[in-house]
């Protein structure tokens, strides 16, 4: 009995993305996701449905877009810490070594895995946002936003690609479970620490260069994917931030929305690439 | 399959795991890879199932094991020394590896049930929820149902019981005749049963290799235990043996002496002798004999 290459290919797939999800519902990741959003969407439908404006935000708009600002410091410290141990503990509890023995290529397991992963953490996200709109909608009589309900979905699940891709990077590389954990927690730390205001404090502590200000708030996908967020409003500096607001000024909303859709897409196709060709190329255990 | 390692070397930073190995199996050879840990073992094994870059070259069957990993694997078998925690039910993880293997669940169940263990009772139980001798007969289940040409085995039967051992040995005697297999193990019951041959590692290199007999004679250690009156004492002191309570004493001997020892203890004791049991170590004890 054989089969063919794309048969053989998606049979490997299916057989890695099992295993691991049976991982990830065992570890709890998908349940818990969906429980983080749940409160902080119930918090801030609670708490935010109020007609008062924030920049230019009221009602539904209002608590979506405080629940999208408040995800985007939180997706990256969940996306890292549930990819940053992946690849490494599969190498050290024996399950990488037993997988691989059999007829599974190294790419079909790192793409099984890296596709679970996404989707434990995407899937809660794209339940919690429109279910939050939805009650809103059907419970206190707001209008749905949808524009706002895209752009922060697609903000968002950018966001996640971004630092999957990130934490997968980091388990490939990082052979010590500890370090990796260490280093995700490091690079989450970086992402929320180096937006624009954290930026100018720095800039003014150190007198860094403007231009340096600038390209540091530019990589960071944290900040892109925050300037996308808010591009829906009118630029003002006092949100924006100086970056934020040259930015918003020079290249206008739907370029803001463009590089928080773009880079963090970028940087994590980049990561993973990256991540890709070391799992497939270096020592497997 | 053959096995042919050239020049074979691999270094973890500083650590040299193996040194310049050249070694050559022919097809349908048992070998037994002995050592004490850190000797290379591991890393050996690992080489041939493509797993590690190294240097010189790792050939099977005339293939190179790091750039022809995937079609290999079809034709070779792993089986770990400890089973991996998978949390998939038990179900899934052998339909898992069926499936990549092609080979059929009817298989996988009825060698597990001459190991012992009966599959339909565990299907839907976590696989880390099993013991470790279940997970051992499920992954040896695994193992010789997958009709390879090559069985890589890494104390097989460490955690099983002694009907399931005897069963596992006979199954690989029936499913694996003309295959080659390559067991990394320091147990004697293995090693008897299962290979011919033995290469010894030491720090990454072949410090010897032969006839698995040989080897035995030399290495492994038998315990011979006696209980005397009390006036032999001297006599057995001066031929090495350690008191014990209750009047017994011990003297442990290479398993290739321990029929001429017994036969000069009885001869000399004749009718002081209350009691005598003597029997082999099952584990070489090459980490001690280091020392």
């Amino acid at each position: 009995m054989s089969s063919s290459a794309p048969a053989r290919l998606l049979r490997e797939l299916r057989v890695v993305a099992r295993l691991d999800l049976a991982e990830v519902r065992r570890s709890r990741w998908l349940l818990f996701c969906l429980l983080v959003h749940a409160l902080l969407a119930a918090a801030f439908v609670l708490v935010g449905l109020r007609e008062s404006s924030v920049i230019g935000f009221t009602g539904m708009g209002r608590a979506l877009l405080s629940f999208s600002h408040a995800l985007l410091f939180l997706l990256p410290l969940l996306a890292l810490s549930a990819t940053g141990q992946v690849v490494n503990s599969a190498r050290e509890d024996g399950s990488l070594e037993l997988l691989m023995s059999h007829p599974v290529r190294r790419g079909s397991y790192f793409v099984g895995v890296s596709l679970v992963r996404g989707a434990a953490l995407i899937l809660p996200l794209w339940i919690a946002m429109p279910a939050m709109a939805a009650i809103g909608a059907l419970a206190f009589g707001q209008d749905v936003p949808w524009g706002f309900l895209a752009r922060g979905l697609a903000v968002s699940t950018a966001l996640l690609c971004c630092f999957v891709a990130i934490g997968l990077l980091l388990s490939t590389l990082v052979r010590n479970q500890a370090k990796a954990l260490m280093l995700a927690i490091l690079i989450w730390a970086a992402g929320v620490a180096f937006i624009d205001f954290g930026l100018v404090g720095v800039m003014l502590q150190y007198e860094l260069p403007p231009s340096a200000v600038f390209a540091l708030a530019t990589i960071n996908p944290v900040q892109c994917a925050r300037l996308a967020l808010l591009s829906a409003a009118q630029p003002e500096l006092s949100t924006f931030g100086p970056v934020g607001f040259f930015l918003a000024n020079k290249i206008g909303g739907s370029g803001l929305l463009a590089l928080g859709l773009a880079w963090p897409l970028f940087l994590g196709l980049t990561a993973w690439v990256w991540s890709l060709s070391r799992f497939t190329r270096r020592d497997l255990v | 399959m053959r096995i042919e390692l050239v020049h074979a070397g691999k270094r973890f930073g500083r650590v040299i795991a193996l040194q310049d190995v050249s070694l050559e199996l022919p097809s349908g050879s048992r070998t037994a890879l002995i050592g004490p840990n850190g000797s290379g073992k591991s890393t050996l094994v690992r080489l041939l199932m493509g797993m590690l870059e190294g240097r010189g070259t790792a050939l099977i069957d005339g293939l190179d094991t790091a750039d022809d990993r995937a079609p290999l694997a079809r034709r070779m078998a792993y089986m770990p020394q400890i089973a991996p925690r998978f949390a998939a039910p038990v179900r899934d993880v052998v339909h898992a590896i069926a499936s990549v293997r092609e080979i059929e669940i009817a298989a996988i169940e009825r060698i597990a049930q001459e190991l012992r263990l009966d599959l339909n009772g565990l299907w839907k139980r976590p696989f880390r929820a099993l013991s470790g001798g279940q997970r051992q007969k499920v992954l040896a289940a695994l193992t010789l149902a997958s009709g390879a040409e090559l069985f890589l085995l890494d104390e097989p039967t460490a955690s099983m019981d002694p009907a399931s051992r005897d069963a596992f040995f006979a199954l690989v005697e029936s499913l694996a005749r003309s295959a080659t297999i390559l067991l990394s193990s320091h147990r004697l019951e293995e090693i008897r049963r299962l290979v011919d041959r033995v290469v010894a590692l030491e720090d990454g290199a072949i410090v010897w290799q032969g006839a698995a007999e040989d080897y035995l004679a030399e290495k492994a250690t038998a315990v011979i235990e006696v209980r005397v009156a009390l006036e032999s004492a001297a006599w057995l002191e001066s031929r090495g043996f350690a008191p014990r309570s209750g009047g017994w004493w011990v003297k442990a001997v290479p398993a290739g002496e321990r029929a001429s020892e017994l036969r000069t203890v009885v001869k000399h004791l004749n009718g002081e002798l209350i009691d005598v049991t003597a029997k082999d170590i099952e584990r070489l004890s090459v980490e001690e004999r280091r020392r």
